[in-house]
């Protein structure tokens, strides 16, 4: 099993937890997996971009074309990196509204914001929205809720109650989104 | 055991693993977390080891290299334009050689992801002359910090270890030691004139000679010890790639996704190469291209009219790898036609640019914004440092970015150059303890006259909020004492939300400069918002709305003052991003000209 993962967003969205929540989510399933992150400059609000490759990988980085999933935490961070997506079979999973436009790729949309300003989840918490809107709408998507479940209170036992009601949250949220 | 690790973790890890009890260094992307984490893991078992922040590369260096002198095992760690710093003492370092052993880990940057110059540090460890070891991934940091020591202590020479971005921060699931027994060698000093004071010309001639004759050892080592084992499982194929690093990844990659024919012998240590050797090997092969990054440093050592690589214009000169690039290298040496597997259409539209800004409610904001009305554009020249303040090139604040230290100097030059403009250099209080202090004295020395800003926030905040010299001893070291030790006095100004305060000590320091023959010094005391010791007491928590009636769209606060929360909505009207202001209440003065700024009550 190949599977790989853009993860795109704005520095402080909390791009680079999804890459150690999914690694984690990985050795759970004893799956070999490498991920890359951005530091520095490239986290001061900039555009940033992750990778997650799980399965028998080499290199750190994902070429265009390559990506089976494309986790947009930000619609025009999506639009930015929509060339790595494969134009066979990748899937986006974006936060926007209904103003995001219509693309050649399988686009599952959400309007996460909207739901923050809300007050339906703290903003924080944001990618661990998006996170449970791709274990509800991705089908291919390698982990299970029970995987991603362990990997969040792995990364932070005392933050992971509210993270996982977050994840639950999103799940339930996504029931009639198009698959 | 397993363990997911990023690779600047895995370094740290097996630097313990190592036996590795002195560890100094200087931040910088991408090097930063390996000090980081050795500071964790200290605390965690309880280790008796130091690993402290220096106050730049080169001191971070010499700190390190005398602890081998004396016997121990030790590590420097530093981003690859550090070692620009460091490299007087390395250079020299490299001819005399230790006695315990030394890891010099120099982390390169390809991509300039965040760094001013892509230098590859393994053509700087050919420079020195001293061996270095590329891993390809956080698992092989681990294993090649181990060897990297062992390597150092069996030829008494400093040994690097150069990750690139791509491996400091990937992360992987790596197989370490499960148990290890931390036992460090006592050092001592033991006394060898000859040696360690060797004097030129005839004793650095002598130690000179006995640099080459390590390098052939170390040769024969790389041959028979890293590259036969390899040799062996060579298919004999037609074509044979030598891979370096993170080049491997890619080029394994792409043959095995693309079934293409060729033979991969990664060389784990690009630097000494055994020349003979791998010429010979050649002569079973048609073609043979050098995958490295970022410098042809293999490519360099070897000759042969079947190599390919940079040198030929085959393989890509600047920026990262990727799979498209080796698939390229592959089509210009004509073992494939050209093909556009790995390339997809960018979206069609233009998309709004989202470049680095300041945090929102960063005190440097309102320094650069107050510097900007009270000293204006055209009558003044700006040169700045390396530090998040950077980031006011977004402000139009800054004309001028070189290297550490680099403002202070070039002020100077710039004040003797073009004297009918201000000039208003800024630098952080890290970059200032770095390299600020010496041009400094210069200054003061020659009588230069501009205005410097020290801005204080008590932290190397782009790197990760290291530790600073005075923040860890408060009574001791005080940038103003230091300014005055060199020679002229520091004003002190402590940064507080309202801007017109900022302005108004902006047009005390332009006073004083049209009065000055000496450089204008002020220390600014600020904090860093994302300072969880600091930020909380200085964040008044209070947030900011636009009165849309007020709003005439005049662009100041998205063109001067330039927050992050800022931005026109659909009836082209400004308003503040609630999930990005901070509460900062700096905005809500003078900023506006229309006065629409205005305090939300939740």
């Amino acid at each position: 099993m190949k599977y790989q993962v853009v993860i795109a967003g704005i520095g402080g969205q909390g791009a680079v937890f999804l890459v150690k929540v999914l690694s984690i989510a990985a050795s759970l399933n004893e799956q070999k997996c490498l991920g890359t992150e951005n530091h520095g400059m490239s986290q001061r609000g900039g555009s940033v971009s992750c990778y997650v490759k799980v399965g028998d990988f080499y290199s750190p980085a994902i070429d265009e074309g390559q990506a089976d999933l494309l986790i947009a935490l930000e619609g025009n961070e999506g639009l930015r990196n929509i060339q790595y997506l494969k134009k066979e079979g990748g899937t986006i999973i974006v936060n926007a509204d209904e103003k995001f436009p219509n693309i050649d790729y399988e686009t599952i949309k959400i309007d996460a914001f909207k739901k923050a300003r809300e007050k339906e989840f703290p903003i924080q918490a944001l990618n661990v929205y998006m996170l449970g809107v791709t274990l509800a709408c991705d089908k291919h998507f390698p982990f299970s809720l029970k995987d991603i479940e362990e990997a969040i209170r792995q990364m932070n036992a005392k933050m992971a109650p509210k993270n996982i009601e977050v994840l639950k949250k999103a799940i339930e949220d996504s029931r009639g989104l198009k698959k | 055991m397993k363990n997911i690790l990023m690779g600047n973790d895995a370094i740290a890890l097996a630097l313990i693993h190592s036996g590795v009890d002195m560890v100094s260094g200087y931040p910088g992307t991408p090097s930063s977390e390996i000090l980081g984490n050795f500071q964790k893991y200290k605390a965690k078992f309880k280790l008796d080891a130091y690993s402290e922040w220096a106050t730049n590369e080169k001191v971070g260096f010499e700190v390190a290299y005398a602890g081998a002198i004396a016997g121990k095992t030790t590590c420097v760690t530093m981003k690859q334009v550090g070692l620009n710093v460091a490299s007087d003492a390395l250079m020299s370092a490299s001819y005399i050689g230790l006695k315990g052993a030394m890891l010099l880990v120099s982390a390169d940057d390809p991509g300039f992801h965040s760094s001013q110059t892509e230098q590859d540090s393994r053509s700087f460890a050919k420079f020195a002359k001293i061996p270095v070891l590329d891993p390809a991934t956080p698992e092989e940091a681990y294993n090649m910090v181990k060897l990297g020591i062992k390597i150092s202590h069996k030829f008494e020479t400093i040994t690097m270890l150069r990750p690139v971005m791509r491996v400091c921060h990937a992360r992987e699931i790596c197989e370490v030691d499960d148990k290890f027994d931390f036992k460090p060698a006592n050092g001592e000093f033991v006394r060898d004139i000859k040696r360690w004071a060797a004097v030129p010309p005839a004793g650095r001639f002598k130690q000179g000679l006995e640099q080459f004759e390590r390098l052939e050892k170390i040769k024969e080592y790389n041959w028979e010890e890293l590259i036969l084992p390899r040799v062996k499982e060579l298919k004999a194929k037609s074509v044979l790639c030598l891979t370096s690093g993170t080049a491997d990844g890619y080029v394994r990659e792409t043959l095995s996704e693309q079934n293409i024919e060729a033979d991969v012998l990664k060389l784990d240590m690009p630097y000494p190469l055994p020349k003979e050797n791998l010429e010979k090997l050649f002569e079973n092969y048609d073609k043979v291209i050098v995958f490295e990054e970022s410098y042809p440093c293999i490519e360099e050592q070897l000759s042969s009219p079947k190599l390919h690589g940079k040198l030929t214009n085959d393989v890509h000169k600047i920026d990262e790898f990727s799979k498209d690039k080796v698939l390229t290298a592959f089509s210009n040496v004509g073992i494939i036609k050209k093909e556009s597997f790995y390339k997809s259409e960018k979206y069609s539209q233009e998309l709004p640019v989202r470049p680095p800004n300041l945090c929102p409610g960063c005190p440097h904001r309102d320094v650069y914004y107050s510097v900007m009305k009270v000293f204006k554009k055209k009558k003044s020249i700006y040169p700045s440092d390396i530090g998040c303040y950077t980031l006011g090139l977004n402000q139009g604040a800054i004309d001028t970015v070189l290297c550490m230290g680099g403002s202070v100097s070039m002020a100077s030059g710039f004040s003797i150059a073009d004297p009918k403009k201000t000039v208003v250099a800024t630098l952080g209080d890290s970059t200032f303890m770095h390299s600020g202090v010496s041009p400094l004295i210069n200054a003061v020395y020659q009588n230069h006259k501009f205005i410097l800003l020290i801005l204080d926030n008590s932290t190397t905040a782009m790197t990760g909020r290291q530790t600073t010299p005075e923040r860890a001893n408060p009574a001791q070291i005080d940038i103003k004492k230091i300014v005055e030790g060199c020679g002229v006095k520091c004003h002190e100004y402590v940064y507080n939300p309202n801007i017109e305060n900022t302005i108004d000590f902006m047009k005390f320091l332009k006073k004083q400069y049209e009065e000055a023959t000496t450089p204008v010094v002020a220390v600014i005391r600020e904090f860093c918002v994302l300072d969880k010791e600091r930020a909380p007491e200085k964040l008044p928590q209070v947030f900011a709305e636009v009165d849309q009636d007020k709003c005439v769209a005049c662009d100041v606060c998205t063109t001067q003052y330039k927050c992050p929360p800022m931005h026109y909505n659909e009836n082209n009207k400004i308003e503040i991003d609630p999930f990005l202001c901070i509460g900062c209440a700096a905005c809500l003065d003078a900023v506006c000209p229309t006065d629409a700024f205005k305090r939300r009550e939740d």
